[in-house]
């Protein structure tokens, strides 16, 4: 169809060309979305003030030369992630109960629940993995000397987190309940009952009792469902906040370059 | 009256030009606030801490019953091998609240110390006092063997090797309507000594005692 | 590290880092592929390995050997190489107690500006003297056996010697694991380490006979074998005098 003329209309009656980005007519439904999208992100960016931080943690600079080795520390966060979600669904159908209840969840899980032997490996081996980045992330650390100033503290937090990593595989360890789970819990709160003074009485604590009785596997499930995953969650929490603040640290062997405007030049 | 709110500044307020301050005033307003504020918020805070940590520790304080489980009628028994019984422990949870016990008559030729005179049957806790795994009474070698980290201990329970720090723990045991009956644990020393119940782990002779206090929820 | 060298550090710090790249989109792809592999690594863990059901639990039994998960498995081998009383605390407690402190307190004693690993000889080879601890003790504590079962190739001597032989060589090896000898004894990668000798070339140094004599009458501790059915008798006998 060919194109008519426009009519001879003055320009003030004209209606105003397209703004730049604007295609004529009405938008598309791709704009349209992108446009909803961009409202609710200013909905509640003008009432939190997100963005700032946003921004701040996603685009600030890493240096020069960080490599794969420096993964490690959010591989391990992720299968954090991957054991507190397989976890929460675990849940879901466990019960713990040591007087029959607690064996026969796990086997109803591992034999009955749809995906459920596949969700209890991925918890189990999550675990193993878990444990293997958090060594080798240490590893990292340790050898670049990333826990030198200023970072020292970041190191602190990241002790703490190992130790509370070991305390998720000591106490996870119990729940499935089988003679594995009970003999390694045995052992394990006798190990902590040989420090003197204290030890018997944190045995005690442990135990819920002098012998390992009715309460012994709802502590444990409660510390390893809610007390350590809480206080890791934090950890993380702070250990990011502090990566983000003081940086990642450059390889030991990367050099800046030499650039006369920024070094002091030597006497 | 009067003379409190006069232009004389008090001596721990003066420099500061705080409004209000007065002559003897020793707690500004600011510092009282901000005493309430950290006292108000550790009461509040403490108000559920306290509780829920009483809650968490008071299984430490509170002592479980003593109780007796048949054995097996006197016959069952000799003076010269050991037959390992299962007891209950801990009642109402199951497998994991029994006990094996290895349980032989009393022997007036092996058993010489002064603290078994008047025992009828010696009853050995096959909790290994290492670090708790189970010992196997292995009668070809009269010695109880622990499959963990190297227990082994001779006849009457005292270490002969590896790292256990004190003998086998015992129960009391007593026959009543011709069954004997294995009653409370008991630890004991080198020598037989009897101590209240102390969990594996914890050596006895010297000053192992006192670093290794009894506790308030399992007494003999 | 003293003023001037923090300062020196942030400088460079800085310098390097005004050389770097935006975390988003460029640090962040790796992180997100390594997440990729790990789930992968995970979920492959997940079909081909699977989980077990192990038998349930059961406080009564001198039937099962306990044995941590492969993370414990080194303090594991550690609590089983300290025969000695007077050390548990130390084992279980003391070297745990001090490795935490010492990791923890790690930022505050290695004080030194220097950073690459070839300049720091002391931290550098201390922390690999640790890990191959960790692992020979991980590795050793995963091959322990248990005192009633004994692990060890039957020797060709054996073998040569026709059917009769091996038969009574795997009676004999039978025998010494129902006997307990691995309680004090060490048989290849078998047994304890003490108080006595150990066995696994037992065969070299005595013979038949005096294997026999002292199975019946030992120096104390050991105990006398003497009660013993004969053919039990003779076959651990035969077994140890083949351990050449």
């Amino acid at each position: 169809m060919p194109k008519l003329p426009a009519p001879p209309v003055p320009s003030s009656l004209k209606s105003p060309p397209p703004r730049p980005g604007e295609s004529g007519g009405p938008a598309s439904p791709v704009d349209q979305a992108i446009a909803a999208r961009n409202s609710v992100v200013d909905w509640v960016d003008e009432r939190t003030s997100l963005t700032g931080a946003v921004r701040w943690m996603m685009f600030r600079k890493v240096p020069k030369g960080t490599n794969w080795f420096y993964t490690l520390g959010s591989a391990t966060m992720f299968a954090f992630l991957n054991q507190a979600v397989t976890g929460v669904f675990l849940a879901m159908y466990y019960r713990p109960s040591p007087a029959g209840g607690a064996y026969e969840s796990i086997r109803y899980i591992t034999n009955d629940v749809f995906l459920g032997a596949f969700v209890r490996g991925m918890h189990k081996w999550g675990a193993t993995v878990m444990v293997v980045l958090i060594f080798l992330h240490m590893a990292r650390t340790f050898f670049f000397g990333a826990y030198k100033y200023p970072r020292e503290l970041n190191w602190v937090i990241g002790v703490a987190l190992l130790i509370l990593t070991m305390v998720m595989g000591f106490t996870g360890y119990l729940l499935p309940f089988d003679e594995r789970s009970y003999w390694a819990t045995v052992v394990g709160v006798n190990i902590n009952g040989t420090g003197p003074l204290i030890g018997p009485y944190l045995s005690d604590f442990l135990r819920a009792g002098p012998e390992f009785g009715a309460d012994t596997l709802s502590r444990f499930y409660a510390i390893h469902m809610m007390l350590v995953p809480g206080a890791i969650a934090a950890l993380i929490g702070a250990h990011l906040y502090l990566v983000a603040k003081l940086g990642t640290t450059a390889p030991p062997w990367t050099k800046a370059q030499k650039n006369p405007k920024l070094r002091r030049t030597e006497a | 009256m009067s003379d409190k709110h006069s232009n004389q500044q008090s001596r721990y307020t003066g420099d500061r030009l705080i409004p209000g301050s007065f002559a003897g005033e020793t707690v500004t307003r600011r510092k009282f606030m901000s005493g309430t504020a950290q006292t108000a918020g550790a009461i509040a805070a403490a108000g559920f801490t306290l509780p829920a940590l009483g809650f968490a520790f008071g299984p430490v304080f509170h002592e479980v019953p003593h109780h007796w489980s048949p054995a097996g009628p006197p016959e069952m028994f000799n003076e010269d091998n050991y037959v390992p019984i299962v007891i209950t422990l801990t009642p109402g949870v199951g497998e994991v609240g029994k006990g094996l016990v290895y349980v032989r008559k009393h022997n007036p030729k092996i058993d010489t110390d002064p603290f078994d005179k008047n025992t009828p049957y010696i009853a050995i806790s096959a909790r290994c006092v290492h670090l708790g795994c189970d010992v196997r009474w292995v009668s070809a070698a009269q010695r109880f063997v622990c499959p963990c980290h190297g227990g082994t201990y001779n006849v009457l329970g005292i270490r002969v090797a590896g790292p256990p720090p004190r003998p086998l723990d015992r129960f009391f045991t007593r026959v009543t309507n011709n069954l004997v009956e294995i009653g409370p644990r008991f630890s004991v020393n080198d020598e037989l000594r009897r101590f209240s119940p102390r969990d594996p782990g914890e050596p006895l002779d010297g000053i192992g005692q006192y670093l290794y206090p009894s506790r308030p929820s399992i007494r003999i | 590290m003293n003023q001037a060298e923090k300062e020196e550090y942030l400088r460079e710090y800085g310098i390097l880092k005004s050389e770097g790249k935006p975390f988003f989109p460029y640090a962040i792809a790796k992180d997100s592929l390594m997440a990729v592999i790990v789930i992968a690594v995970i979920i492959a863990a997940s079909l081909v390995l699977g989980v077990q059901m192990g038998a349930k639990v059961n406080a009564a039994t001198s039937s099962y050997d306990p044995r941590p998960d492969w993370y414990f498995l080194f303090l594991f081998e550690i609590l089983r190489q300290l025969p000695v009383p007077d050390l548990v605390g130390l084992a279980t407690i003391g070297i745990p107690t001090l490795c935490m402190i010492l990791l923890f307190l790690l930022p505050f004693y290695d004080r030194s500006p220097e950073r690459r690993p070839e300049r720091r000889p002391v931290a550098t080879f201390s922390a690999i003297f640790v890990m191959g601890a960790m692992l020979f003790l991980t590795i050793n504590g995963a091959e322990a056996g248990t005192p009633y079962q004994l692990i060890f190739k039957t020797p060709s001597s054996v073998i040569k010697a026709g059917p009769a032989a091996v038969a009574k060589f795997e009676g004999g090896r039978l025998a010494i694991a129902e006997s307990g000898c691995e309680a004090c004894h060490t048989i290849g990668s078998n047994g304890n380490p003490g108080p006595g000798p150990e066995l696994t070339a037992i065969g070299a140094r005595i013979p038949a006979k005096g294997i026999a004599k002292t199975l019946v009458n030992p120096t104390y501790p050991m105990p006398s074998f003497k009660r013993l059915p004969p053919k039990k008798f003779e076959a651990i006998v035969y077994f140890l005098s083949q351990l050449k």
